[in-house]
């Protein structure tokens, strides 16, 4: 249990700090952890759902939601760092995770439009806009790359 | 998950696809659904919240129905 604490800690403080996905190789050598047991933990993270490992390569994470490993067309600039989320949701939930204020950047997803959200002082400046949800909650995670 | 400028725009995504249009969540839902999942997603007590939490999260913003049963067998 204590190395699974450690190494979700370890993923999340990475994504925070340097708006890059770790790897397992990463994440092994900032515990010092033997590379097996890092990959043990990523597997329960990703059982857990709080961790999307690269398909065909569950040594690299493709999200830690809501991070994502990859670019995306959810741009969210934090002070100095530029971070990108996996979807709507994650873009603010970056602004969450933080506890920070975040400028979103984005598009209309059937125009093409581009849109930005603001968070400040702990809300979303109102912008005229709305979310749509594609997906039913009980199949999330049947596919979450396209969720 | 997307974001539009309007119910307009979406209906148009929806018609591209053949997709059916779902409930609309506004920008102060999802921001709610935001700090529930994630504002200590950096501690050490973090998790996802559980099926049962998630459906009382979403009754708390209004979002309710089948769509929004994680545990439904329905399609929504």
């Amino acid at each position: 249990m204590l190395v699974l604490i450690s190494v979700k800690l370890a993923i999340y403080d990475t994504f925070a700090t340097s708006a890059r996905a770790p790897n397992v190789s990463d994440i092994a050598q900032k515990l010092t952890a033997p590379i097996e047991d890092v990959q043990s933990a990523f597997d329960e993270l990703h059982g857990k759902r709080l961790l999307v490992p690269e398909p065909g390569d569950p040594t690299r994470i493709r999200m830690a939601p809501p991070f994502s490993g990859v670019e995306t067309p959810f741009r969210v600039t934090v002070g100095d760092q530029v971070y990108y989320a996996p979807c709507a949701w994650d873009s603010l939930g970056i602004a969450a995770a933080l506890h920070a204020d975040a400028l979103i950047h984005t598009t209309d997803g059937h125009t093409g439009e581009p849109m930005t959200l603001l968070v400040r002082n702990g809300a979303p400046i109102p912008e005229p806009c709305v979310i749509h949800i594609a997906v039913p909650a009980a199949h999330w995670w049947d596919d979450i790359i396209y969720t | 998950m997307l974001l539009f400028r309007s119910e307009e725009t979406v209906g148009g995504w929806c018609n591209a696809r053949g997709l059916p249009k779902r409930p609309l969540v506004s920008l102060d839902q999802v921001w709610v659904l935001a700090r529930e999942w994630y504002e200590n997603r950096l501690t050490v007590d973090s998790r996802r919240p559980g099926s049962d939490e998630m459906v009382d999260i979403f009754a708390r913003i209004g979002l309710t129905g089948p769509f929004w049963d994680p545990k439904s067998d329905r399609r929504g």
